[in-house]
């Protein structure tokens, strides 16, 4: 009889019949075995096992007397038929041999965190586990799977367990699938589908409030990498960092931990997520700080690199993640949406520092570059940044939202009030305040009398401050006939009351008060642009 | 919103202005102009109450210069800093007669 020790855990090689003829002489040699040492486990593997009786069984039962958590793996299906029967497999553990899979010339069509997804034939795919004893991890799994998918999250849960050389492996049914990256690599005109349906699978994770205790919770993990940050971060980056991560409030609703374009499947119509084993809960900026990584910060200073992981270019990568960002806050101020990425990127740099640095990355001479481009934005990003939460830069913007309003004179006390209402946050002087006001005004009445006639037609009015410098723009966007305002002629404002035209004044003055006054016709849009410096 | 007042003595007609003279509101202030300007020979608009002049406010002023030339005189009083600027700009403060 074989019998190995990993630590103070034996496995027990049982070998071909045990009857009443052989079952005292086995039970003798497992005793002698165990009788060395103490043993807090004990696995007995039935590869080589044909046939038990029920005096094999017998034994069993002594055995798990003394060891509870006795487990029983690799059992051929005939003799697992016999621990069925006799309702052994309700009592303990008993697994079944795993059948071998070959993925020898396969197609790999999905790489995670913690193992990586290949197409055996038409229908079925399996999961290959990077950690060998990756039973645990296979269980967990699917469990996590089948939480999510009662949760109401459509994902593809495992129906048997494999082999694969020395790894485990989990099989999916998954038909006629393909990941959103290959999509994405392959047809770059449907991007703006893809983060579409990206964004919307997104939101239905973020809206899933999962029971208490069923997964772990990101905010700890997070921490954990703020605590091993703080031997490699000035001491004040990792106070502030730590400050930052211990004031996100718990947050029960789920977060897939690992979700970039590889876990996204389209099967027929139906989108489905895939490699659920980083399921967690907490506040979605943890979950950005890994979807930051999945198309950024990973590829920061070897944009080539995302090719092989992504199969698609870094430029597609930036775009759909700057557009994934948009869509999920709702928002196209890029003011806000790179406040909210900077928030994100603080956890992703946390992220990939450690992971570099526990790589051995300090050691070689390319990791070791990265891993100090990533401290700097990390140290630069920690000195302005008072929370990791983004709730409020998202009320910022609801303020500043574009006004789309019928074009028509009785809306112009609307389209003033939006804009004064705008101008009111920045503090700006009465004479400019009045200068911007008749611009607006000219404008917005030059769109309602001429764009659209004899129709009516809509006008987008939209209002954006900055700081530095001090200034406002405001831009007015209609689907009229193309017209360029600034081509008219400027009066000539020195002739006497009655040499002058009665009109033709207005575009003048809006030229002569504004500081930048640019027209384009885009799209089958007239965008008019007006800047005053304040 | 804008609030019209008239002064009428004899030949001599004052609007007092209060709040703002834009689009909506300009063709409220022709009309007055034009229902009572006829034997008018003195015209004065008192801005002391108004806030804000657009285009369409300057179109009604420039109109009644014009009518007012041919009879008499046009005075607009009262202009804060900010309206004297649009005057200044458009190069109306050399066509109207300001107090």
């Amino acid at each position: 009889m074989n019998t190995s020790w990993e630590n103070d855990k034996i496995t027990i090689r049982l070998e071909g019949r045990i009857d009443s003829g052989n079952a005292a002489a086995v039970e003798s040699e497992i005793s002698d075995a165990l009788k060395d040492h103490t043993a807090s486990a004990v696995i007995l593997d039935a590869e080589d096992l044909e046939y038990i009786s029920s005096a094999g069984l017998r034994i069993i039962l002594r055995l798990r007397k003394k060891f509870p958590e006795l487990r029983i793996i690799n059992v051929k299906s005939d003799v697992f038929e016999v621990f069925e029967m006799t309702g052994f497999t309700e009592m303990m553990t008993v697994e079944k041999a795993y059948r071998r899979v070959s993925i020898e010339g396969c197609e790999e069509i999905g790489h995670g965190a913690n193992g990586s997804l290949y197409r055996i034939d038409k229908d079925n795919v399996v999961k290959i586990y990077n950690n060998p004893d990756a039973l645990d991890d296979i269980q967990h799994e699917r469990e996590v799977a089948r939480l999510a998918l009662i949760l109401g999250i459509p994902t593809a849960i495992s129906y048997d367990v494999v082999k694969v050389g020395d790894s485990y492996g989990s099989v999916f049914e998954l038909l006629n699938a393909r990941s959103f990256s290959k999509i994405l690599g392959t047809e770059p005109e449907k991007l703006d589908w893809c983060v579409d349906e990206y964004v919307e699978m997104l939101k239905r994770i973020h809206s899933t409030v999962v029971p208490e205790g069923k997964l772990p919770d990101m905010k700890e993990t997070v921490l954990s990498w703020a605590r091993f940050m703080q031997d490699y971060l000035p001491e004040e980056s990792g106070k502030k960092l730590l400050a930052l991560v211990e004031a996100v409030p718990h947050d029960d609703h789920m977060i897939h931990g690992d979700y970039h374009t590889k876990n996204l499947e389209l099967q027929d119509d139906e989108v489905l997520l895939i490699d659920m084993d980083t399921l967690a809960v907490g506040h979605p900026i943890f979950e950005l700080g890994s979807m930051f990584n999945a198309y950024r910060g990973f590829f920061e200073l070897d944009h080539k690199a995302i090719e092989s992981f992504q199969r698609f270019s870094y430029e597609t990568a930036e775009k759909f993640w700057y557009k994934t960002l948009a869509k999920y806050l709702g928002t196209d101020d890029e003011k806000v949406i790179r406040s909210v990425e900077d928030k994100a990127r603080i956890i992703g740099y946390t992220r990939l520092i450690r992971r570099s640095v526990r790589r051995g990355g300090l050691e070689d001479k390319d990791r070791k570059a990265e891993i100090d481009h990533w401290t700097k934005e990390l140290i630069e990003l920690l000195e302005k940044t008072d929370t990791l939460l983004f709730e409020n830069d998202l009320e910022d913007t609801n303020k500043h939202k574009d006004l789309d309003i019928e074009a028509v004179e009785d809306n112009l006390d609307e389209v003033m009030a939006y804009v004064d209402e705008n101008l009111e946050a920045v503090g700006c002087s009465m004479k400019a305040q009045m200068q911007i006001d008749i611009a607006v005004e000219e404008i917005f009445v030059n769109i309602c009398k001429y764009a659209y006639h004899p129709e009516k037609g809509r006008a987008v009015v939209r209002v954006e401050v900055s700081d530095d410098p001090v200034q406002v723009k405001i831009t007015f966007i209609d689907h009229g006939k193309p017209y360029d305002p600034l081509l008219k002629d400027d009066p000539d404002v020195t002739l006497s009351a009655d040499e002058r035209e009665i009109g033709g004044l207005g575009i003048f003055m809006v030229k002569q008060t504004m500081d930048a006054v640019e027209y384009e016709y885009k799209d089958g849009s007239n965008i008019l642009t007006l800047v005053k410096n304040l | 919103m804008l609030d019209i007042k008239k002064n009428l003595e004899e030949s001599r007609l004052e609007f007092v202005l209060d709040g703002r003279l834009d689009t909506i509101t300009a063709p409220q202030l022709e009309e007055e102009v034009k229902a009572s300007i006829d034997g008018i020979t003195e015209l004065i608009f008192d801005f002391s109450g108004l806030a804000y002049v657009s285009s369409a406010g300057l179109r009604v002023l420039l109109s009644a210069q014009k009518t007012m030339n041919e009879k008499g005189t046009m005075v607009v009083r009262n202009v804060s800093d900010e309206i004297q600027e649009i005057f200044d700009v458009t190069g109306f403060s050399d066509i109207l007669t300001i107090e």
